[in-house]
């Protein structure tokens, strides 16, 4: 099955096109209360659980945007935001 | 007579208590019951599994098995594994078919040749066989080589491992099934561990959709399922991704091919069943997905890039192409623990695409660790605390990274 995805400037488009940048961590922690523990987590660990996640893409071979989508890793397609799978 | 009605491993009913309880029947999840109950005498035990016994990676695998890894936390295991194929196979008594043709490792540049130099002489210091050999010396060992300036990365070398080779996963999967069964450990197939509870800061019982079993000992040996069951279930997240990995086989041809033969440059590796077909992968779109979809760009990348060092492949056709989940690390290493987050908790995963090979010695160790309580000092690098303490293992000679942070 082809998969796509939407770059909020260039549209549906193939998802070779792009990069994927990880599952959405939130904001980078601050770092004057940074713990060894914190960082860590926040370089490394993920949820790694099938189905739902928002997560970050970067359209290299296009326009160069970061954005977030939100995606079923169980079917490799697309979630509107505004769907109520995306309230984990 | 050929005992084909009868069953290599018996089902048992569900019980309420066991001393071990083992999610995933996979490989490790098997070889660890197997160990419990042949070196403990641990064997209420129970694995549970939520489809059937290999439906994993451990079904699903390209078969090889080789112990000349880069680094020196990783080689010995990788070897002692290596050793034990011919023991279980008189052992369990169940053909594993190891077929021990020798790993060439392709070498596509200067680079390339020089970290060979080092992996071929961390390997040779632990007292495993590995060689260099030139171009000339590839061709001979395998004559089907194009060495010829002509692909876009030429052969500049390559790295033999004369012991390692190809075991059938199956028959590993049911020859230790059929080695716990024996030993009474409970296998239980379509059954899903839902939940894990814990009293006063221990394991004490798993959640599974055919009731409650409590249990002082919980093992997480899920594979792709690993990390979520850990983040899900158990309260703690791994720096694992799970990527779907594909591979497939052509129709069969006349014997050509008669060692694994692999390229890190063109990302593929390919050896030939005694049947003729000539399996080859492997392949992982780079993003993170649970589908073990295959792709039509993988079956075109393959061809290209299989056909560059072994010409004689092209027009050959593709018969078979599967997936199956890889759950990778950012340093190619896995993650081995216990009594995390709670006394009693042991994880065994991260293994990417290295846990063939690795399954059974594995399995003997985590058997030491959950039965005594105490880390078996082989397994200690593989502690989830490396990643905290900056100590990744260069298994890889880069990060692999499939999070924003490179
Ligand atoms: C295409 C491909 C090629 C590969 N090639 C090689 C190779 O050549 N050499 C090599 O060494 N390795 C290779 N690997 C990697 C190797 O197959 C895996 O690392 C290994 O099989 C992992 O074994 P495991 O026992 O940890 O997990 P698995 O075999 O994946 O077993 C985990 C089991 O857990 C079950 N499970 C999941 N969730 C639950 C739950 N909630 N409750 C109960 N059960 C659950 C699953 O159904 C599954 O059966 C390859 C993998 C693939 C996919
Ligand atoms: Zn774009």
């Amino acid at each position: 099955m082809a998969f796509t995805i939407t770059c909020p400037i260039c549209g549906p488009r193939s998802g070779y096109e792009f990069r994927y940048g990880g599952e959405d961590k939130g904001p980078r922690p601050d770092p004057a209360q940074m713990t060894p523990e914190a960082w860590c987590d926040y370089v490394h660990m993920t949820d790694s659980r099938p189905g739902v996640q928002k997560e970050w893409w970067y359209h290299r071979a296009g326009c160069g945007t970061w954005f977030t989508i939100y995606r079923d890793t169980t079917t490799n397609l697309e979630v509107a935001p505004d769907s109520p799978e995306t309230v984990a | 007579m050929l005992g084909l009605r009868k069953r290599i491993w018996t089902p048992r009913p569900v019980k309420s208590s066991y001393d071990a309880v083992i999610i995933g029947g996979g490989l490790h999840g098997l070889a660890t019951a197997y160990f419990l109950a042949r070196d403990h005498g641990i064997t209420n035990v129970a694995v549970i599994e939520k489809r059937f016994i290999g439906f994993g990676g451990s079904g699903r695998n390209t078969a090889i098995v080789r112990a000349n890894q880069r680094t020196q936390e990783n080689l010995p295991l990788y070897k002692e594994a290596l050793d034990l194929w011919p023991v279980l196979t008189r052992e369990l008594d169940f053909n594993l078919m190891f077929h021990n043709c020798g790993n060439l490792n392709l070498a596509h540049g200067e680079a390339a040749l020089k970290a060979m130099r080092l992996q071929v002489s961390s390997a040779r210091f632990l007292g495993i066989d590995s060689r260099l050999l030139d171009p000339k010396e590839c061709k001979d060992l395998v004559p089907a080589l194009d060495i010829s300036q002509r692909p876009r990365y030429p052969i500049t070398g390559g790295m033999y491992h004369p012991p390692g080779g190809i075991v059938r996963h199956d028959a590993v999967v049911w020859g230790l099934a059929k080695g716990c069964s024996r030993r009474g450990v409970h296998i239980h197939q379509g059954t899903e561990v839902t939940g894990i509870g814990f009293e006063r800061g221990k394991v004490a019982w798993v959640d599974t959709d055919r009731g409650k079993i409590r249990t002082p000992r919980v093992l997480n040996a899920a594979g792709g399922y690993s990390a979520g069951i850990a983040s899900r279930l158990m309260g703690l997240r791994l720096p694992i991704s799970v990527l779907t990995i594909q591979a497939m086989v052509t129709q069969p041809l006349k014997p050509l091919l008669h060692h694994v033969i692999s390229s890190g440059a063109y990302h593929c590796y390919a050896n030939q069943t005694l049947k003729g077909e000539i399996v080859t992968g492997a392949h992982m779109d780079p993003w993170p997905n649970f589908t073990t979809q295959t792709t039509a760009a993988y079956i075109k990348h393959q061809a290209e890039f299989v056909t560059e060092f072994l010409p004689c492949l092209k027009g050959a056709k593709f018969m078979r192409i599967w997936g199956g989940l890889a759950d990778m690390t950012p340093d190619m290493a896995p993650i081995i623990d216990g009594h995390v987050p709670a006394e009693g908790c042991f994880i065994d995963c991260g293994w990417g695409y290295f846990g063939f090979k690795s399954s059974t010695v594995t399995g003997r160790y985590m058997a030491r660790y959950m039965a005594t309580g105490e880390c078996p000092e082989i397994l200690e690098p593989f502690a989830l605390k490396r990643f905290q303490e900056h100590r990744l293992m260069g298994e890889t000679a880069a990060l692999v990274d499939y999070s924003a942070n490179n």
